[in-house]
């Protein structure tokens, strides 16, 4: 039962980043592959982290592992942010969609 | 091989698309998919500590999530300065 368990968490996860990357590879520009980013650095750790605490138990590998995971689970997200706002600042000058300059003129008098 | 092992060559076939947009991408995307790959890494490195059953070595994948981290805001540094 153990074993299955293991397989089923190794199996999903293993998946999760197949499919992930293949999306990273068919989408057009950063800001739609980011979006596969996301599965494959929280989804995939998580579930292989799964599987080993299932094989290993309470251990220092387990610990090791979910402290790592643990890392990337807060890392990513900040990561994911700074890519896009990175991305945004080379494409456009700016990562406002309006420049505080021409928010002024948009706005009219006050 | 066991299911580890297994799991860690799939993860590491993951790579294989990721590393085509690092190589063919511009700029933008090549950061994203780095940012794939070296997820796909530090799980790969726990993946073969356990299947080798090898606890000294699952002190890799912490190091290189903490790294990892590092050397990716280190790219969108450069990324948002026009490299």
């Amino acid at each position: 039962m153990r074993a299955v368990a293991v397989d089923v968490f190794l199996g999903l996860g293993a998946a999760v980043a197949l499919v992930s990357s293949v999306g990273i590879l068919v989408m057009r520009d950063a800001y739609q592959r980011l979006h596969y980013v996301t599965p494959i650095s929280l989804l995939t750790p998580v579930l292989i982290g799964i599987a080993i605490l299932i094989q290993s138990g309470w251990s220092s590998r387990s610990a090791q592992t979910w402290l790592a995971i643990g890392f990337m689970a807060i890392a990513s997200p900040f990561l994911s942010h700074a890519t896009i706002r990175a991305a945004r600042v080379r494409e456009s000058g700016d990562w406002r969609l309006t420049k505080p300059d021409q928010a002024d003129r948009t706005e009219g008098p006050k | 091989m066991s299911a580890f092992l297994v799991t860690a060559i799939a993860l590491l076939v993951a790579v294989v698309p990721c590393a085509i947009v690092v190589a063919r991408g511009d700029v933008p995307d090549a950061v994203v998919a780095f940012g794939a790959i070296a997820s796909n890494i530090v799980m790969v490195l726990a993946l073969i500590a356990e299947g080798f059953n090898r606890s000294g070595e699952f002190e890799l994948p912490l190091l290189s999530a903490v790294l990892i981290y590092g050397s990716g805001l280190v790219f969108v540094r450069f990324m948002e300065r026009g490299l």
